[in-house]
This record gives structure tokens, sequence and C-alpha cells, in this order.
């Protein structure tokens, strides 16, 4: 998949630990991003997001002059960034708390490189997926901002569940996503008892996007566990 | 509360009891002291004696007989005849007092008779038409003068009787129950104060009595003791909550340090452009850092759950779900394909629902996955199952790997822990992860169970109460 439109954005990196800004400014470097800022306390981040308007905000939890969670709030009444937090408080309060406060990710430290970088593109790939002209499926390609199907030349739009559930699958594309998880991407909370309409619905999906349904090659069943998104290019 | 039930009853024995030992003993002792007054009747033997040792002289006068003459000496009593006739005394022992008449009206008679003369008791006997009246020194006697009772009272007086029990026991009953009552209502807050102490105290909360009344000292020192309960409950819990807190703290801490070691090994790790060997001890960095990593997170859950202060948001959760969730986990994180995961789920399509702390028993289904990993390195096949058993809901997890030792299962099975151990620790120490897995089993009401695999392998098998399906 052509994602390098994603390594233009621009991340800031806010922590009071310059041996950690080093070293996930370093990670995220290795991955090919190339614009990224960072800052030690709330002040100067706040007075970076009004004058360099990042694309995506990692955040500490514990700063000298204030908290992630209100930086966050203060963030967010200037643009929707996505943000993502990292820090050492790994209860699971804290993280309810900056998830409810509309967090995209929380990453507890330690965490490994591959870890952190996966997880910056996936906020990334989420939230700009407007920019992506189009997933690139074995069959076909998937275009999200317009929930169509391209095949063929053909356009054949997806229904809000079936986008919804398509969505979920690639934002997880190349690993295996629960029965459950998909219910509840679809169906909200207390997704209990709808297996069957989820089948129901991953058969119309295939219909739309696999050249064989019954011998899919994009979305593959993991038996009893759920299902996989196989993006063209080997993801 | 039945305490006091059965001190009142056991006071109803004893006052019944010794009432009737009062009665006894009461009847007994009248009995004795009448005995002695038997000899009340003796005036009127010695009447008759007097009367009967009277004799004519032939000249118109009387003389008396020697038992007559004793008898009257013997009581210090003096006596008179009368005659019938015109009324006269006709004959008087020597030592008349001389206030005593000499002639007598009928009703003088009468009274005479039937008790004084002159404050004199008198006993009286006839001696054919006359009368032989004796009189005794004014201390000898006391005469009933009305000895008169209604016929009804006598023929009715086992009725009577009846009644007067009746009436007494119900007086005792009365006056027992207001002199008790009051003690039992001093004693019944002292009672359930005591009652509620083991319990009322286990949170370091506090049991009142009021100190008031006859027993104060006792609910003094009922509050003494609560408090010292309390002070000690509180105590207690401060320790395990600053211990606690102390861990939460350090493993705070470590991690910021970690991040930047497994960070930057995890950059080396691969770096292509390192020779091998060196990208290899980079992973092996790596590998403990994420071991560590591990550690800190399960000494810090393991501590929270073992002190209560690990919060639970308690929902309905699909265990099926927890367990997909677990093994999705596990493929994903399993690039290499290492292990085989085999769902079972025997549920009937049906949900299988506890009431449970989803992030909880999620961790518990991934630790029960990663122990069988962490001991079977070379790769396994693992089999994943739910069922319904009833009333309960069943996690299991098998595989056919090394397996566990017997004695190492007795040890997983038997020896507690050792942070929960307060003795010495010389054996060696198995990791947190099974504890973990039962801390959050028992937080859930729910059973962790370890055993040998069918395959030679390990099972861990989590039973929690099921959620039953709702007849709506």
């Amino acid at each position: 998949m052509n994602s390098d439109y994603l390594k233009e954005k621009r991340i800031l990196l806010v922590d009071d630990e310059e041996e950690l800004l080093k070293l996930v400014r370093s990670i995220l470097e290795g991955e090919g991003y190339r614009q990224i800022r960072q800052a030690g306390t709330v002040r100067e981040a706040l007075k970076l997001c009004r004058q360099w308007q990042p694309q995506l905000a990692i955040l500490d939890v514990m700063l000298p002059d204030g908290d992630g969670y209100a930086l966050l709030s203060r963030m967010r009444e200037m643009a929707d960034i996505p943000v993502l937090f990292l820090t050492a408080k790994g209860e699971d309060e804290d993280r309810f708390r900056g998830l409810g406060l509309g967090a995209d990710d929380y990453i507890v430290k330690p965490f490994l490189p591959r870890e952190l970088s996966l997880r910056v593109g996936a906020v990334l790939r989420r939230s700009y997926k407007n920019d992506v002209p189009l997933v690139r499926l074995a069959a076909c390609a998937v275009d999200f901002e317009r929930a169509e199907v391209i095949r063929g030349g053909e356009r054949l739009p997806l229904t809000a569940k079936e986008y919804e559930i398509l969505s979920a699958l690639y934002r997880a594309a190349g690993r295996i996503v629960t029965i459950d998880q998909l219910c509840e991407a679809a169906w909200g909370d207390n997704p209990f008892g709808y297996e069957n309409s989820l089948m129901a619905h991953i058969r119309r999906i295939r219909e739309k996007i696999e050249a064989n349904p019954s011998r899919p090659a994009s979305l593959i069943t993991v038996k009893g566990l759920g299902y996989k998104l196989i993006l063209e290019g080997g993801r | 509360m039945r305490s006091i039930f059965k001190l009142v009853r056991r006071f109803v024995a004893t006052l019944m009891l010794s009432l009737l030992i009062l009665l006894v003993l009461n009847i007994i002792l009248f009995l004795g002291m009448a005995s002695v007054g038997l000899e009340s009747t003796g005036g009127w033997t010695a009447a008759e004696t007097v009367s009967s040792g009277l004799a004519e002289d032939g000249q118109g006068g009387y003389t008396l007989d020697e038992a007559g003459r004793a008898e009257l000496e013997k009581r210090g009593a003096w006596a008179i005849l009368i005659d019938d006739a015109a009324g006269d005394v006709v004959w008087h022992s020597e030592n008349l007092p001389p206030e005593i008449p000499l002639h007598y009206s009928v009703s003088e008679i009468g009274r005479g008779v039937r008790g004084y003369i002159r404050d004199y008791p008198t006993t009286s006997a006839s001696r054919g038409e006359d009368l032989v009246i004796l009189g005794f020194p004014k201390t000898t006697y006391w005469k009933l003068l009305k000895n008169t009772y209604d016929y009804r009272l006598i023929a009715g007086l086992p009725r009577t009787a009846v009644l007067v029990v009746a009436v007494n026991l119900l007086c005792v009953i009365l006056i027992y129950l207001t002199a008790t009552s009051g003690v039992l209502r001093s004693i019944r807050p002292i009672v359930s104060g005591i009652e509620s102490l083991p319990e009322g105290t286990a949170d370091g909360e506090r049991v009142y009595v009021r100190e008031k009344g006859l027993l104060q000292d006792l609910a003094r020192a009922i509050n003494r003791s609560s408090e010292r309960l309390a002070r000690q409950g509180r105590e207690l819990r401060r320790k395990e909550t600053a211990r606690a807190n102390w861990i939460s703290g350090v493993s705070h801490d470590i991690r910021t340090p970690l991040s930047v070691v497994m960070g930057y090994a995890g950059q080396l790790a691969e770096d292509e452009a390192l020779p091998e060997e060196a990208r290899q001890k980079a992973r092996m960095i790596c590998r403990q850092s994420v071991r560590m990593k591990n550690l800190v997170n399960d000494l810090n859950l393991a501590s929270k759950l073992e002190y209560n202060m690990q919060p639970l948001k308690p929902e309905p959760v699909s265990l099926t779900a927890v367990a997909r969730r677990a093994a999705a986990d596990l493929i994903n994180g399993d690039a290499a394909g290492t292990y085989e995961v085999i769902c079972q789920w025997e549920t009937e399509g049906e949900p299988c629902l506890v009431m449970g702390d989803k992030g909880l028993l999620e961790r518990a289904a991934a630790n029960l996955l990663a122990n069988a990993q962490v001991h079977n390195p070379q790769g396994c096949r693992i089999w994943v199952r739910v069922r319904a058993e009833g009333e309960k809901a069943v996690l299991e997890v098998e595989d056919d790997g090394t397996g566990i030792a017997p004695q190492e299962l007795t040890r997983l099975r038997e020896t507690p822990h050792y942070m929960m151990n307060d003795g010495n620790v010389k054996e060696p120490r198995h990791g947190l992860g099974l504890l973990i897995v039962r801390q959050i089993a028992a937080a859930h009401q729910g059973e962790a169970f370890f055993d040998h695999g069918s395959c030679g392998g390990f099972l861990a098998r989590l039973s929690f109460p099921r959620i039953q399906k709702k007849e709506s």
C-alpha cells in the first residue's frame, strides 16, 4: 500500500524527558516521518500548536507545568487533530480517562519501537483515510472517502454497516479482528447476538470485493475467532 | 437477640422454682408453729376437768377435787360456777379477782362465754344445768369474737384458691417484667453491639453503644474495643495501601528508563548496518526488557488484586469474546506460526455471559495463553475452549507441550505464592502470571484449576458463575 503521503504529516512530540523525546524521534524518523517537532512543556506545546499546526500529537500525561489531559482539551479547541498518549501511567483509570477525552490511542511505557510506529501509522491512516486515494485489495480497490468499492471500472456502494466492518478490518489490516470486535464496531456496546448478522454482512462485503466470494483472497476467515483483511502488497 | 430470649426464659424458670420452694417452706413452717399453738384448746379441757371435779358438799356448797385444783394452779386461772336459775355465782375459787361480778344476767353470761369477763379470757363447761367458767390471766389467750364465715365462701373454697394463686402469679409476673424490662432495655444495645463487633469493625468502621444506664461500664468497654479494632483495621488497610502504592510508584518510575532501553535495543535489533551478532544481542536485550515490563505490570496488578485495590467494573461479558480476543492476540503476535490455536466454543450459539470486569478477564485469558507460550518456546498446539456447565461458565486452555512435573503441580496448587507468604522463601519462585489468573478468578467469585493436560501438556480451567438467560 502506498502510504508515503502519511510520512509528510507534521508530528508534535510532548514529553519532559529529553532522552525519551530523542528515542521517539529516532524511531519515527527511522520509519520515514520527516516533519517532527518536540516540546517539553504545555506552554511550548501550545505555542507550537498555534504556529506550526501539527497533524498528530504524541503526549505524555505528566508534564512540568500541567497534565496531558488538559493539554489535549486545549489543543482540541484549536484543531481536531489525532492525539496519542505515551505515558508511564498504565492504570486502567488513566487509560479510560485519556481515551474518554477523545485520545485516539494510549501507549503505556515501556514500548517496543515497532509497536509505536505501528500505532502511529494506524492512527494516521484512520484519521487521514480520506486522503488515501484508494486502498488496494486483491480483486478491487476501496474508496473509503466515498464508501465505494471500485472493481473493473464499476463502483459498488457500501452500506453503513458494511463500511463500519470494512473500516474496522482495514484499521487492523493484516491482523485478526475478532467477531466480537467487529460486532462492537458495527452495533456499538453490548454487541451480543449479532454473530449471524455479521456473517451475512461479511458475505455481502465479499460479494463486492472478492473475485470469487466462496474462495476469498482479501477478507479471510479465521475459524472460530474472526476475520482478517489482507491488503494488496502483503500487509 | 436470641441470647436475650434465652436469658428471659432461664430467669422466669428460676423465679417460678423459687416461688414454689418458698410456698412449701412456708407451709412447713406454719404447720410447725401451729403444732405449738394447738395447746390453746387446753383451756377448754381445763374447764371440763374443773366442772367434773366439782362436787356438792351436802351443805349447799361445793368442793373442788385435787385434779381440778392442780389444773387451776398450773394455769393461774380462776373458776366460777353460775347457777342456772338465778344467775348467781354459787361457787368460786379462792383466787377470784375482786372485780369479777358475782351475779350475771343472761346477756352477761353470753358475752362471758364467748369472749372475756373484765378482760380475762374465758373458757366454759356445763355442769348439769349449771355453768362453769374459767378465767385465765389476761395475756394467756387471744379470742376470736366473731368466728363466723359466709357459707358460700367455704363452699367455693377450691375456686377461690385457684383464683388467689392466679392473681398471685400474675402479680409476680408483672413485678418481674417491670423489674427486668429496665435491665433488658439496657442489655439489648450491648448485646447487639457485641454481636456486630466482628463485622462492624471489619472495614475500620466503629460500633457505638450509648454509654448510659445500668450497664454503662459494659457499653464503654465495648466502645473501647470497637475503637481499637477499627483503629487496627484502618492501620492495616493503611499499610496495605501504602505497600500497593509503593509498588505502583516503583512500577511507574521504572517505565520511562525501561522505554529508553527497550526503544534503542529495538532499533539496534533492526539495524541492518550492524553485524548479525550485535543485532542478536540487541534482540536479547529487547526480550529481557519485555520480560521486565511484564514483570512490573504483573507485580503492580497482583499487589492491587491482593489488597482489593483494583476497582472492578462489572458488566455482562461474553466469555467467548474474551477467549477469542486472547487467541486472536496470540495469533497476531505469532507471525512465525509457532503455535497452533484450536478454538472450541461449546456454547450452542448462545453467548456465554458472566458478570465481570472485561479488562481483567481478558488479562486472565491472555496470561493462560502466555503461560503456554512461555513454557513451550519450541511451539505447541493450544486448545482454547469455552462452554456452559450448568450454572458455570468455563474457560479452558490446554496445550500438548512439555507439561508440568507432578510435584510442581502440587506446589502450584497448594503452596501460597511468595507474595502471600510470610515465611522464608527458599523454593524457586514461579511467575506471577498464574497467581494473577487465580486472583482474577477469585475476584469474580470464580475458581482457577490447574492440571495435567490430556495430551501430556498443561491444563488450566477457569469457571465463573454464569448469567442465566432471562425468561423474557
